[in-house]
C-alpha cells in the first residue's frame, strides 16, 4: 500500500513522459476551455442589460450593438468549443495510441515468467482497455475539471461584481451541496461496483450456458443452470433497484438544493428589488445563476471520483510497463548484436549447433524448488535428444533453457563453446526452430504463416519445405493453394494438419537447432504416420530436442532423458534404458500393446 | 411423409409467436408494464411542475415586486387565490419569505415526483431486463444442438448481453425520456403560447431545423461508428494473437515484425477515430450555434415586444426560462430517434433467438401411445440396460455431405463397444444420434426394441452418460462440478467415482481439495485432469449406458489403463461405448467398429479384425511400429 502512494499525485507523475509531447496542445486546450466557461458565465448579463436598460427605459437604442456583441461572442465561443473538443479528442486518441504502442512493444521484450503469471485476457485488457481509460482521463476528465472549476469561479466573480449580498447567499450553498454530494457518492460508489460485479457474473453464466451446451444437455443439467441463473438475475434486480433508489434520492436532493437557492434569491432579491436597491435585471441574473451553479459542482465531483477510480487502471498499466524481463542481454551484447527491434545482423557469427549444459541448476522464478541441480550434458551438433515423462513432469524445462526463455539460476549454457549470454537472444532465435505442442497459426493465408520466420522465402523454397514434411499435397488440395485463408487460429485445418504446417514453417528457416514439442492431442493414425515421417526428416542435420509423448517414435534418439516430478531420473539411449528395467522401461511397456499382452 | 407435414405445420405455428417487434416488446413488458405506467404518470407531474416554476417567478416579478398589472394569464387566477389566502399582496411584499416558502413547497413536490418517476422507471427497467434475460437463457438451453453449432458462440453471447442491454436502455431510458421530452415540449410550447403567441413562433421556428439536421447527421455517422468498431476489433485481435502465439513470435525472433504490424494498425484505428471525432465536433459546434442564435432571436424579439408593451418583464423572464427548458430536449430528441434504429436492430436479433424452435418442440412420436407408457423413470432405466441397435441409420449435417450412411449394428446390454476411425469418420456423429442431440435422417435407433425418438430427450439423456473429448467444466469448486448432474450423492459415492476416474491423488494434491475452484476464477486444470474430472462426474450419474467420446486422449497410457480396469471392476454393469484413436484403449471391447468417411467398414472383435488384415490391422501396426 505504501508503495502505491510513492508515485506521485494521482499517478500523474507516471504519465508525465507520455503527456509531455502534447504539452502545447494541452496549454491551448486549457486556455480555450477557460475562455469558453467565462463566456458562458456572461450570457445572463445580456438578459440583465435588456431588462434594466431597454425594457425599464422603454428604448431600443442599444439593441443593434447588443446583437453584434452577442453574435461576436457566440461565434467566438462556437469556434472555441469546436476547437477544444477537437483537440481534446485528438489528445485522447494520441495518448491511447502511444500507451498502446508502448505497452505492446514492451510486451515483446518480457520473458515467459510474465506470460505464465498473467492470463491472455488479463494482459489483453491492460493493452486495450486500461490505455483507453487513461487517455480519457488526461483529455476529457481533465478538461471537465478545468471547465467546471473555471465556470464556478467565473460565476462567483460575476455575482460578486453585480451584488455582494445576493452573491453570498448563493456562495453559502456551495459547501453545503459539496458535503451532500460527497455523502451520496460514498454510498453510491460501492453500490455501483456491486452492480458491475453481478453483471459480470451474469455474463459468465451466459457464457457457460452457451459454450457448455453440449455438456449441459448430456448431463440434463438445464433446470439447475436455469435456477442458478435466475438467482443471479434476481440479485441483479435487487442491487440495481437499490442503487436506483439512492441515485434518484441524490438527484432529488440536488434539484431541491437548486430550488432552495432560487427561493432564497426570490426572498432576499425580491426584498432588495422592492426596496429599489437592485433592478429586476439583476434579480433575473441571480435567479439563473442560482439554478445553474449546482450542475458544474456535481460534474466536478463526478470527474474527480472518476479520476480516483482510474488510479487502479494506471496502477495496473504501470505494473506492466515496469516489469522487466528476467532474460536480458547485457549492454555490451546489445551494442554488438542489437536488440529484438534493431538487430545488427552484420555482427552475427554463424551458429554451429553444439550445446552444452555445464553445472546448470535451475529454479523457476515463481517456484522454490530446484528442478535441475548441477546438470551436465554435452549435445554436439546433430545430436537428437528426446525428453520423455508423464504429463506435467517438467519435460519443457530443458527446452526453455535452450531457447533462453529462462536463464539458468547457476551454471552455464554453452552454445558453440561460449556462454549463451555472450550473444543476443535474437541471434539464437534466428537459428532456432520451435514446433509447439499446440500448433499456433496466425490469422492470414497459408503463405503468410509459412514465411513467418523467413519473410523473403520463394514459392519454390516453400514447396520444398512442404514436401519435406509431406504436406505439399495438403496445400495443393486447397482451393486457393498457398493463398488460402487459414481462418481464426487456423481452424480450416485439423490439429494434425496444423502440426504439419508448423513443421514446414520451422523447416523453411533451416534452423541449426530444432525444438519439437510433440502433440498430445489425438490425431488419427494416418496423419500420425505422416507426422512421424516428417519428424524423421526434420531432425536430420540439426541439433534437436524432442519432447515426446509416444515413446515408439523416439527409440532411435541419441540421448533419451526420462523426467519424473521435475527431475531427470534416467539418461541414455533406448537399448541402455530398456536394459536398466527402470522408469523408462515402465513407461515404455505401459504404452506398447505387445508388451502388455504378455 | 406425414411426419414432415406435421413438423412443417408446427414449425409455422411456432414462428408466429413473436411475429413483430411490437408483439415481442409487449411480451417482454409483461410484469413491468405497471411500473412503467406509474413512472410515466409521475414524469408528467414532474414536467408540469417544472413548467409552473417560471410562472411563479413571472407572477412574483410582475405582481408582487413591480406591481405592473399586465394581461392576466389563465393561471393568474390560481396564484391570485393563493395570494388572497396568504393575506393579500401588501402582506406578502412585507414578508417576502412567504414566496420563498411557497417555492420550496412546490420544489418539494417536484422532487418527490422526480424521485418517484426515477424509482418506478428503474423498477420497471430491472424487472424487464430480468424477464428478458431469464427468457433468453431458458430458451437458449432448450435450443437443439443443430442450432448451437450453426450459430457462433460469440454472436449468441453478444445477442444475449449487449443487445439485451440496448433494448433495456431503449425501454427504460430512451422511451420514457422520449415520452417525457415530448410532453415537456408540447407543454412548454402551450405555456409559451399562452404568454405570447408571436414570440412562441420565433422560438419554434428553428426547432424543425435542429431536429432535421441532427437526424441527417446521425444517419450519416452510423457507418463511421461501424468502421471504428471494425478497426478496434482488428487491433484487438492482433494483440490477442500475439499473446496466444507468444512462443512462436519469440522462437522465430519476429518481435519487430509484430511491432510494425501493431503500430500501423493502431495508427489506422486512431485516424479513423479522429476522422469521426472531427465530424462529431462539427456537429456539436453547429448545435451550439443554432441554439445560441435561437436565444438571441428571443432576446431581441422579446425586448422589442416588451418595449412596445406587448409582454411584461416577468413574463419575458418566464418565456426565456421556458425556452432554455426546450433547448436540450430538442437536441436530445434526434439522438433518441437515431438510437431507436439501433434498438430495433437489437430487438430483431433477440427475436431471432426466441423464434428458433426448442428441441423438444419437434418430437413427432410424442403423441404415440408408447411414449406415455414409459413415463415411469424406473421403467426407462430398465429399458436402457437392454440392447442398443442401429438399423440402417443415415445422417447428414449439411445437405449433400453424408456424415453417416447406412450404419447397422447391435450391441448387447452390458457389453463394451469400441469405435475406431480417423477424424471426420463419423464417430462423434454416431454418439450425437444416440444421445438425441440430432435425429437420424433415415433408419432408426432402438433401445430394448423401442425407437429412441419415442422417448423424452431428458429421460433419455439421464440414462446415457457422456464424456466429451474436451469436457466442459463449470466455474465453481471441484465438488460442485462433480455433483452437478445428480442430487446430493453420498460422500461415499463421490469418493468412489473419483477413485475410479483416477482423480483421487490429484484432488489430494490441491491444498483446498474438493473445494478447489476450477474454471474462470480458479486454477486451470490440465487436459487430462479435466477429462478425469468429467469421467468422475459422469460416473456419479450411474447411467446404464456410458459413452467415452475420445475422453482419455489427454491422459497418459498408464492412467488410461488404470481407469479402464477400474471401470471394468466397478459394480456398475453399464453398457460402455468407447471412442478412441488408441488401439490399446479399445482392443478389449466385445465389439469393435471401424468407421471411414461415415461408413462402417469393419466390425468384430479384436482378433477377428486382426485376421481381416484390413484397416484395423494397419492401424494396429502403425501404432506399434518401432518395436523389435
Amino acid at each position: 500500500m505504501n508503495e502505491r502512494k510513492s508515485h506521485g499525485f494521482f499517478g500523474i507523475a507516471f504519465l508525465l513522459p507520455y503527456i509531455k509531447p502534447y504539452r502545447k496542445k494541452i496549454l491551448i486546450m486549457v486556455s480555450l476551455g477557460i475562455v469558453s466557461s467565462l463566456i458562458d458565465s456572461l450570457y445572463p448579463l445580456f438578459n440583465r442589460y435588456i431588462l434594466d436598460h431597454n425594457i425599464a427605459l422603454k428604448t431600443l437604442d442599444t439593441l443593434p450593438f447588443l446583437i453584434i456583441i452577442y453574435i461576436a461572442l457566440l461565434s467566438f465561443q462556437v469556434w472555441d468549443n469546436y476547437y477544444t473538443t477537437y483537440i481534446c479528442s485528438r489528445l485522447e486518441l494520441w495518448m491511447d495510441r502511444d500507451l498502446r504502442n508502448k505497452s505492446f512493444c514492451h510486451l515483446q521484450t518480457l520473458s515467459f515468467t510474465y506470460f505464465n503469471k498473467h492470463s491472455v485476457g488479463y494482459i489483453h485488457a491492460r493493452i486495450m482497455s486500461d490505455t483507453g481509460k487513461i487517455g480519457e482521463l488526461v483529455s476529457w476528465r481533465f478538461m471537465d475539471i478545468i471547465w467546471n472549476l473555471s465556470y464556478i469561479v467565473c460565476i462567483v466573480i460575476v455575482m460578486l461584481f453585480v451584488n455582494v449580498k445576493l452573491a453570498l447567499v448563493i456562495i453559502v450553498l456551495i459547501p453545503v451541496s459539496v458535503i451532500i454530494i460527497l455523502l451520496f457518492q460514498k454510498k453510491l460508489l460501492p453500490l455501483n461496483k456491486a452492480v458491475r460485479e453481478i453483471n459480470s457474473k451474469i455474463s459468465g453464466h451466459l457464457n457457460e450456458g452457451i459454450t457448455g451446451i453440449h455438456t449441459i444437455k448430456s448431463l440434463v443439467a438445464e433446470d439447475r443452470m436455469n435456477c442458478d441463473f435466475k438467482a443471479e438475475t434476481l440479485n441483479m434486480k435487487r442491487a440495481s433497484v437499490k442503487t436506483a433508489h439512492h441515485s434518484a434520492l441524490f438527484t432529488a436532493t440536488m434539484t431541491f438544493m437548486s430550488y432552495a437557492a432560487l427561493s432564497l434569491i426570490l426572498w432576499q432579491g425580491g426584498q432588495l428589488t422592492l426596496d429599489n436597491i437592485i433592478l429586476i435585471g439583476t434579480l433575473s441574473v441571480f435567479m439563473s445563476y442560482a439554478l445553474d451553479i449546482l450542475e458544474p459542482i456535481q460534474n466536478l465531483i463526478k470527474s474527480v471520483s472518476i479520476l480516483i477510480s482510474i488510479q487502479a487502471n494506471i496502477e495496473r498499466l504501470r505494473e506492466l510497463l515496469n516489469t522487466e524481463s528476467d532474460v536480458k542481454d547485457s549492454k555490451e551484447v546489445r551494442e554488438r548484436y542489437g536488440d529484438a527491434f534493431l538487430p545488427r545482423k552484420e555482427n552475427w557469427e554463424e551458429l554451429k549447433g553444439d550445446i552444452e549444459f555445464k553445472d546448470v541448476s535451475f529454479i523457476y522464478p515463481d517456484g522454490d524448488e530446484y528442478v535441475l541441480k548441477d546438470f551436465n550434458l554435452k549435445v554436439p551438433f546433430g545430436t537428437n535428444v528426446a525428453i520423455v515423462g508423464e504429463t506435467g513432469a517438467g519435460k519443457s524445462t530443458l527446452v526453455n533453457l535452450v531457447c533462453r526463455f529462462y536463464e539458468p539460476t547457476k551454471g552455464q549454457l554453452l552454445i558453440d563453446g561460449r556462454d549463451a549470454r555472450e550473444r543476443s537472444q535474437g541471434w539464437l532465435h534466428a537459428n532456432l526452430g520451435y514446433v509447439l505442442q499446440t500448433p499456433h497459426l496466425f490469422t492470414g493465408t497459408v503463405r503468410e504463416n509459412l514465411i513467418y520466420g523467413k519473410p523473403d522465402a520463394s514459392d519454390e523454397e516453400i514447396f520444398t519445405a512442404l514436401k519435406a514434411v509431406s504436406a505439399d499435397e495438403l496445400v495443393k488440395g486447397l482451393r486457393d493453394g498457398l493463398d488460402t485463408d487459414v481462418g481464426e487460429g487456423g481452424n480450416v485445418f485439423s490439429t494434425g494438419e496444423r502440426q504439419l504446417i508448423s513443421f514446414a514453417r520451422a523447416i523453411l528457416c533451416d534452423p541449426r537447432i530444432l525444438i519439437l514439442d510433440e502433440a498430445t492431442s489425438s490425431v488419427d493414425s494416418v496423419t500420425e504416420e505422416r507426422i512421424q515421417r516428417a519428424i524423421k526428416t526434420l531432425i536430420k542435420n540439426r541439433t534437436s530436442f524432442v519432447i515426446a509423448h509416444r515413446l515408439s517414435t523416439i527409440t532411435d534418439a541419441d540421448v533419451i532423458l526420462a523426467v519424473r516430478d521435475g527431475r531427470i531420473v534416467e539418461q541414455g539411449n533406448h537399448r541402455e534404458l530398456m536394459a536398466k528395467r527402470g522408469y523408462y522401461f515402465d513407461l515404455y511397456t505401459s504404452q506398447c500393446v505387445k508388451y502388455r499382452d504378455e | 411423409m406425414e411426419l414432415i407435414i406435421l413438423l412443417k405445420r408446427k414449425h409455422q405455428t411456432h414462428n408466429n409467436k413473436y411475429k413483430t417487434r411490437l408483439s415481442l416488446l409487449f411480451y417482454f413488458l409483461k410484469g413491468s408494464k405497471r411500473y412503467f405506467l406509474l413512472s410515466l404518470i409521475f414524469a408528467g407531474c414532474v414536467s408540469v411542475l417544472d413548467l409552473i416554476f417560471p410562472k411563479i417567478i413571472a407572477f412574483t416579478v410582475d405582481r408582487i415586486i413591480t406591481d405592473t398589472d399586465s394581461s392576466a394569464s389563465y393561471t393568474g387566477g390560481f396564484f391570485n387565490y393563493i395570494v388572497e389566502r396568504a393575506g393579500g399582496y401588501e402582506y406578502i411584499r412585507a414578508n417576502m419569505y412567504l414566496v420563498a416558502l411557497f417555492v420550496l413547497l412546490m420544489a418539494f413536490l417536484a422532487v418527490t415526483f422526480r424521485y418517484l418517476f426515477q424509482f418506478f422507471n428503474s423498477l420497471g427497467a430491472e424487472s424487464l431486463i430480468k424477464r428478458i434475460r431469464d427468457l433468453l437463457y431458458d430458451h437458449i438451453l432448450k435450443l437443439p444442438m443443430s442450432w448451437h453449432s450453426s450459430n457462433h458462440t460469440g454472436d449468441i453471447i453478444q445477442r444475449a448481453t449487449s443487445d439485451v442491454e440496448t433494448v433495456k436502455n431503449f425501454l427504460s431510458d430512451q422511451l420514457t425520456n422520449f415520452i417525457r421530452v415530448i410532453v415537456l415540449i408540447v407543454l412548454s410550447i402551450a405555456f409559451m403560447a399562452s404568454i405570447n403567441l408571436p414570440l412562441t413562433l420565433v422560438a419554434v421556428i428553428l426547432m424543425p431545423v435542429i431536429i432535421l439536421y441532427s437526424l441527417i447527421f446521425h444517419g450519416k455517422i452510423a457507418s463511421s461508428f461501424l468502421k471504428v468498431d471494425e478497426m478496434e476489433g482488428r487491433v484487438s485481435s492482433i494483440v490477442q494473437e500475439n499473446l496466444t502465439g507468444v512462443r512462436v513470435v519469440r522462437a522465430f525472433g519476429r518481435e519487430s515484425y509484430e511491432q510494425d504490424r501493431f503500430v500501423s494498425m493502431n495508427e489506422r484505428y486512431v485516424n479513423t477515430w479522429i476522422h469521426l471525432m472531427r465530424l462529431l465536433s462539427k456537429f456539436w459546434a453547429t448545435g451550439d450555434l443554432i441554439s445560441g442564435l435561437q436565444i438571441l432571436f428571443i432576446l431581441v424579439a422579446g425586448s422589442i415586444l416588451c418595449v412596445n408593451g406587448n409582454i411584461s418583464a416577468g413574463n419575458l423572464i418566464a418565456f426565456i426560462s421556458y425556452n432554455s427548458l426546450l433547448t436540450w430536449p430538442i437536441r436530445m430528441l434526434a439522438r433518441v430517434v437515431a438510437d431507436m434504429g439501433k434498438a430495433g436492430v437489437s430487438i430483431d436479433r433477440i427475436q431471432y433467438i426466441l423464434n428458433s424452435e426448442p428441441e423438444d418442440f419437434e418430437d413427432p412420436l410424442k403423441e404415440q401411445d408408447s411414449f406415455k407408457e414409459l413415463s415411469d423413470p424406473k421403467a426407462i432405466r430398465e429399458l436402457f440396460k437392454k440392447d442398443i441397435e442401429f438399423k440402417n441409420v443415415s445422417f447428414s449435417y449439411k445437405e449433400g455431405a453424408m456424415a453417416l450412411s447406412d450404419i447397422s449394428f447391435r450391441l448387447k446390454g452390458g457389453q463394451t463397444l469400441g469405435i475406431l476411425g480417423s477424424t471426420g469418420s463419423g464417430k462423434s456423429t454416431l454418439i450425437n444420434l444416440l444421445d438425441r442431440m440430432y435425429d437420424p435422417d433415415k433408419g432408426s435407433i432402438l433401445i430394448g426394441g423401442t425407437d429412441i425418438r419415442s422417448l423424452d430427450r431428458r429421460g433419455l439423456r439421464e440414462n446415457i452418460g457422456l464424456v466429451l473429448q474436451e469436457p466442459f467444466l463449470f466455474s465453481g469448486t471441484i465438488r460442485e462440478n462433480l455433483i452437478i448432474a445428480c442430487r446430493e450423492p453420498s460422500e461415499e459415492k463421490v469418493k468412489k467415482a473419483v477413485k475410479t476416474a483416477a482423480l483421487e491423488e490429484t484432488i489430494r494434491d490441491f491444498t483446498r481439495g474438493y473445494e478447489t475452484y476450477v474454471g474462470e476464477r480458479g486454477i486451470t486444470l490440465s487436459g487430462g485432469q479435466k477429462q478425469r474430472l468429467a469421467i468422475a462426474r459422469m460416473l456419479l450419474t450411474e447411467c446404464p449406458v456410458m459413452i467415452f467420446d475420445d475422453s482419455l486422449s489427454a491422459v497418459d497410457s498408464e492412467t488410461d489403463l488404470r481407469i479402464r480396469n477400474a471401470l471394468k471392476e466397478s459394480d456398475l454393469k453399464a453398457t460402455r461405448i468407447i471412442i478412441s484413436h488408441r488401439i490399446s484403449t479399445i482392443m478389449n471391447s466385445d465389439l469393435i467398429l471401424v468407421l471411414d468417411k461415415g461408413r462402417l467398414i469393419e466390425s468384430g472383435s479384436h482378433e477377428e479384425l486382426l485376421s481381416l488384415k484390413g484397416k484395423y490391422k494397419r492401424f494396429y501396426d502403425l501404432q506399434n511400429f518401432g518395436l523389435e
